[in-house]
Order: C-alpha cells, then structure tokens, then sequence
C-alpha cells in the first residue's frame, strides 16, 4: 500500500459526458485498492469541490483529480490553471482525460502544470484498460502527500 | 479665337453624319487656335462624329479630364508654358488609359521616338494631318483590345477567387463534420460495446447478434470518420518546408511497420534516396502508406519491395515497386480516388483512404503519382517531387539533414500554418 | 537520434539501484535508449543542453525522467525546481523515484511540479514490478507533451 494516508484513496472525476462518467466511476471502484470516487461535471463545480465551497462543504479533499478538457461553464484548462496556482491544491496530481489529441492542447496542459496527459480512447477495450492503468499507477505504485485533518 | 477653354463644339452643320459617324471624344492640348480648328476639320473629314474641348495649360488639363473624359488626347509638343508630353504623366497619374498622340510641327525623328518610347501612343506631323485620323482609328483598335483583356482578366481572377473559397469551404465542412463527428460515434461504439459484453449471454441469441452488427457498424464507422479526418487535415495543414533526408524516413518507416514487416516476412530493399525540400512528416505519410500498401497487397509470394529515387531535371521521382498482386491498368486511376476499394474487405482490410491522401499531399508539395502495372505482375508507385534547385541539392546532400518528423502517424490538428520554414541548408 | 538523446534519463547516484532499474527496464524493453545522469549537476547540464551536453538541443526531451533526491553535487529537490520552472523544460515528464519517506519531500517535490513521486521498494521483486509499471504507464498510457512544445502555447481551440 502505497499511499501514506491509512484511509482509501480519494479520487474526483471531473467529465461532463455521463456516459464516461458513469462507466470510469464503475471501473475505478471495482478494484482490491479501495478508493472513493466522487465526480462532477463541470469546471466551476470541480473547483468547488476542491475549495469545499457551495454544496461541497463536507467534500473530502482528494488525492488524485481525473479531469476531462471540454467542460461547461469553466473548461479543463481553466480548472487545471486554478489548482496549480493555489498552494493548498498543487500538489495534488491532475491527470487530464481528454478525446483530444491535439499536440496544441497537450502543449497547453503541460505547461499548465498538468502531471499526466492521457488520451481517451474511443473504444470499449482501451477505454477500460486504460482507466485500469491509471488506477493501477496512482493508487498502486504512487505516493501522495498525506491529507492534512478537516 | 482667344485662348482659353472653348465649351464643346459640334459641327451642326453636318447632322446626317453625326448618326452615321463614329463618335469621337478629342481633348485637345493646343496654344494655337487655328491649328485645332484644323485639326478638328481633319477629324470631321474622315468621319468622325466629333466632341472636343481644347486646353492649353497643365491645371486646365487636370481639371478637364475630370469632368470630360475623351477617347484620345492630342497634344502639341511645344507649347511654351509645358511640353505635351506632361499631359502624359498626368493621364498616367489618374491611372487612365487613354491614348496620347502628338500633333506637332517639327519634331525630329530622334525626338519622336523618345516619346514614343516614353508612352505617346503615335505622332504625326502638322502637314501631314491626313495621317490623323488612320492614327487614332489604329490607337483606338489597340486601346480597346487591351481594355477587353484586361476585363477578362479580372473576371478570371474573380472566378478563381470564388472557386478558392468554395474549396476552403467544402475543405473546412468536410473537416468540421468529421471532427464533430466523432464524438457521438465514440458513444456509440463504446456503448454498443459495454451493451454486448455486459449482456452476452443473458439476452436471447437474436439480441446477441443484433448487438453484433450494432458494434460492427459502430466501429466501422468510427474508422471512416477517422480516415476523413485525415484526409481532409491533409488538406488543411500548413506545408512547412525543410530539406528531408528520405533515408531517415525510410528507416523510420522501416520501425513503424516492423510488426507487419514481420508478419509477411516482407523483404524492402531501398537505395540511397536524396534529401529533398517537402514537408517531412506529409512525406513520410506518402512513403509509409505506399510500402505499407505493398505489403498489404501481397499475392502467393512473401512482398519483395524496392524503393528508389531518380531525378529528372527539376524533379525527383521516387519509385515503389512490389511484386504483389497488381493493378489492372483500368482501374490505375481510380485507386486515387477517396474511398474507392478494389477488393472486398475480407479480401484486404482498410477503407481506401491511403492513395488519395497520398494524392493530395504529393499534389499540394507540386507533384505527381500515379501507378503502374509492373511487366512481371506487381506494381510500381511513381510520385515526383520538385527539385526546383540544382545547387541547393548539391548543397543538401553535404550540409547534416535535420529530420524533424515523429514516429506518430496522426496528422497533427494543427491551424494551417503559411510561414515558410527557415531554410537549414545554406545557399 | 543522437547520441545524446535518450528517451529516458535516469538520474541515480546509487549503482544498485541503477543496475536494477535499467535491467528491469530494458527486460520490458520500453525504450531504445536509456541516459545515465549520475549527480544533479551533469542532469542539469543535460536538460539545459550545456557542458558535456552542449550539442543537445530542447526539442528532442526525453519521454520520462526517473529522478532520485539523493545525489551528490546538486541534489534532486533543487534539480527538480529548476527543471520544472523553466518553460524550455517544464513540460517534460519528471518522476521521482526515491528511498525516501519524508512528507516533506513528498509534498516539496509536487508542490516543485514532480509529475509524480514513488518511493523505491526493498524488496527486489517489488522493485522490478514498480519499475516495469511505471515504465509502461509513463511511457504507454501516458501522451509526452509535443517536440518543439517548448515556446509559449497560443490560446486554446
């Protein structure tokens, strides 16, 4: 067990697309590392949630954020742009979800400080491998800074 | 008469030829009252139905032409306060075409020429006005001429202009639709797919295998959408232009292709390939495709395919020969066209895209492909591309190549960039 | 390539570890060439294409750094820094790998821009498979930022 908190592992799905929500929630959690999914579906809602404003009073602050680009309201990068800069956020890893493979729009969430960039891919089987290999990653083999107490 | 403007003057006495002459408009540049009237007796004489106005001063000409545009302008050459020939640089400065003949008393030959060289459309000389009116006729034939052409020119412009945009647009739809497109086919196929992983089995037989033909259609969909995405980027991008080491491509290529290579036990030979001025990601698009083809469309014997490069004049064509299993010479043209299969896809898998994003690319960087039936079966795939520098080949193939291409495939979704590329070789 | 180019650097002073990683990584055979920085301060030459590396040029990264905090002559944490606050080197993908336990390198080397951090297991076995994982998530799953990403982005589409 990787990661130093003794508590499972909190991720927050950030994906305005319900079907992908849907489906990443199911295969996150259905996995021998426990870990709490919480998702949201747009980019005013996701900073919300991570500033546990609003109606995310009681949100649990969480260790890794899935984050898709094309979002309502606030979009991925502006949502990746405010993480990074808030001290109290930036040291939780962003890995962007997006269909894009825009070698602009991978320039651009780098340079904003995203830690991982991952495509989505477009069918079933790679799909679900790949939201396997990101839970395998982050929540097997990675660490993360402990959650300070709420 | 004094000098001066003198308002327009028509010969009333000669109604019956005013319907019958040709109508002329005269701006006449004249100090000398009794020449003008000479002149303009010429003019009636041959025919001309006449409307004139006489002035005889830089400012009166300017001022003039602005309300009265003539058909001709005959000028005198000395005329004391100016010379004739500034009535020229006016003409000239109001971007009029309007023919400018000298009537002139003595006007040496060396002179005449001058201004003729300067723009004066003729000359003639005082005594000889008989010649006038053949002189204008002539300038007037030749005025109107060039007036017609260069009105088809504009109209052609306009019209290449229109056909340009139409392009742009079709170019832009067909690049909008597939990229929008693509999202809800993501849906769909996906969804097919968790539908008939999730229910196999537990549905009855039918719904089995109607959710088969659902995710097979989904995908096949997908990978249509896709190829005209990357037909159409290949359209869309800009051209940015750097020497190309082929050799690097074809080693790169080489890499990609190693599974297939592989699997056929193909065997690809290439000679040294020159280093040209393309786009080195578009031409690698164009190589791969055609080898990858070669292997594709193997016959009975493992693909044996040589690539290789010769330069005719003020291009290089590049050759890709198999011996698979051939094109008939019928269909040489169609291959090249988007989406046209020659075999069903049991037979050789793909959508038919590759050729005619090769097309496109050889045709944007100003060459040419086509195909042709090898005498031993197989085929051979020729494309040019142009070479416009014999020193700067030279130059190339001693100064170090800079390859910048990727191994990745996908077109870049790029904005179309116009900016030529600094150019690495040294002139 | 160059010879100076690598797709992965790996930044370790500590020679076990160095032969277990390359090992576990060539046995998965996930990249062509593997680079050897063995202090922070050759690593800083690299990145920055002075030195030794001066022939290097900021267009050609490699696809994953494996960086150790421990090195003589320039450390880790201060490596990662100016790596991740330059725009020439920011958007490459850095990964701590260290024995380290501290929180507070943890929390530092993020807060710097660590792509991410692991800590480096005892047991041999559990090495290899850390490193074959993170192998095949940094340089699979994982999409690089573009060549030549180095200059300012223009907007997003």
């Amino acid at each position: 067990m990787k990661n130093l908190n003794m508590s499972p592992a909190e991720v927050l799905l950030v994906d305005d697309n319900p079907a992908d929500l849907d489906l990443a929630r199911d295969l996150l959690i259905a996995n021998e590392h426990p870990r709490q999914v919480s998702a949201v579906t747009d980019g005013e809602d996701a900073v919300a949630f991570l500033r546990r404003e609003g109606r995310f009073t009681s949100a649990q602050r969480p260790d890794l954020i899935i984050l898709d680009l094309n979002l309502p309201r606030k979009n991925g990068w502006q949502v990746l742009e405010e993480v990074k800069a808030d001290p109290k956020l930036r040291s939780t890893p962003v890995v962007i979800f997006s269909t894009s493979e825009a070698p602009r729009d991978i320039g651009n969430c780098y340079r904003l400080g995203a830690n991982s960039y991952v495509r989505k891919p477009g069918n079933l089987q790679d799909f679900m491998a790949v939201i396997q290999s990101i839970g395998e990653f982050w929540f097997h083999y990675a660490c993360f800074p402990r959650r300070e107490e709420q | 008469m004094t000098s001066g403007m003198i308002p327009e003057t028509r010969n009333h006495a000669e109604k019956t030829s005013r319907d019958s002459g040709e109508l002329l408009r005269v701006l006449l540049v004249e100090d000398n009252a009794a020449d003008s009237e000479l002149v303009l007796r010429e003019l009636k004489r041959a025919g001309f139905d006449v409307t004139s106005k006489l002035v005889q001063a830089a400012e009166e000409f300017r001022l003039t032409l602005e309300e009265f545009v003539p058909d001709i302008v005959l000028a005198d050459y000395n005329l004391g306060q100016w010379r004739g020939m500034e009535a020229l640089e006016i003409i000239r400065n109001k971007a009029l075409d309007i023919p400018l003949i000298l009537v002139s008393g003595a006007l040496g030959e060396v002179t005449a020429v001058e201004c003729i060289k300067q723009g004066v459309t003729d000359y003639v000389l005082k005594d000889s006005l008989p010649r006038l009116p053949i002189s204008i006729r002539r300038a007037l034939r030749e005025q109107r001429l060039r007036a017609q052409r260069k009105q088809a020119e504009n109209e052609l412009a306009l019209k290449v202009e229109e056909l340009a945009r139409s392009n742009r647009d079709l170019e832009q739809f067909a690049y909008v639709a597939s990229h929008d497109l693509q999202e809800p086919l993501r849906m769909v196929a996906m969804y097919t797919q968790l539908l008939a992983e999730r229910y196999r089995g537990k549905l009855d037989e039918q719904a089995d295998k109607y959710i088969h033909y659902a995710v097979d259609g989904a995908l096949r969909m997908q990978t249509l959408v896709q190829d005209l995405l990357a037909f159409s980027r290949a359209g869309r991008e800009g051209t940015k232009m750097s020497p190309v080491d082929c050799n690097l491509v074809m080693r790169q290529i080489l890499k990609n292709l190693e599974a297939a290579i592989r699997e056929k036990n193909a065997v690809i030979k290439h000679d040294a390939l020159p280093t040209v001025r393309a786009n080195s990601s578009q031409l690698q698009q164009v190589l791969q495709n055609l080898v990858n083809n070669a292997i594709k469309f193997h016959g009975e014997k493992a693909p044996e395919i040589e690539v290789r490069a010769e330069r005719n004049r003020m291009e290089w064509e590049f050759f890709v020969s198999d011996n698979g299993i051939g094109i008939a010479q019928e269909h040489a043209d169609r291959i090249f066209v988007i989406f046209q299969r020659l075999h069903t896809r049991e037979e050789y898998p793909g959508n038919g895209i590759g050729l005619s994003i090769c097309k496109k690319i050889v045709e944007r960087h100003g060459g040419r492909i086509w195909a042709e039936s090898g005498v031993h079966g197989g085929t051979t795939f020729h494309f040019t591309v142009p070479a416009p520098d014999e020193k700067e080949n030279a130059a190339s193939r001693g100064a170090e190549p800079k390859n910048l291409d990727t191994k990745d495939l996908d077109t870049k979704d790029e904005e179309p960039k116009h900016e030529p590329s600094g150019s690495l070789v040294s002139r | 390539m160059k010879a100076f180019d690598a797709e992965i650097l790996l930044i370790e002073d500590n020679q076990d570890d160095l032969d277990l990683t390359l090992h576990a990584l060539k046995r998965e055979n996930l990249a062509n060439n593997i680079l050897v920085a063995r202090d922070g301060e050759e690593a800083l030459d690299f990145f920055f294409c002075r030195g030794s590396y001066a022939e290097r040029n900021f267009d050609t990264p490699p696809r994953l750094v494996l960086l150790d905090l421990k090195l003589p002559k320039v450390n880790g944490i201060e490596v990662l820094q100016k790596v991740k606050s330059d725009p020439r080197t920011k958007s490459i993908p850095v990964v701590v790998l260290t024995s380290s336990k501290e929180e507070l390198d943890l929390v530092r080397s993020y807060n710097l821009g660590a792509n991410s951090y692991i800590q480096k297991p005892v047991n041999f076995t559990e090495f290899r498979q850390t490193v074959k994982h993170l192998g095949l998530y940094w340089l699979v799953v994982n999409q690089p930022a573009p060549q030549g990403a180095c200059e300012p982005a223009g907007q997003e589409p």
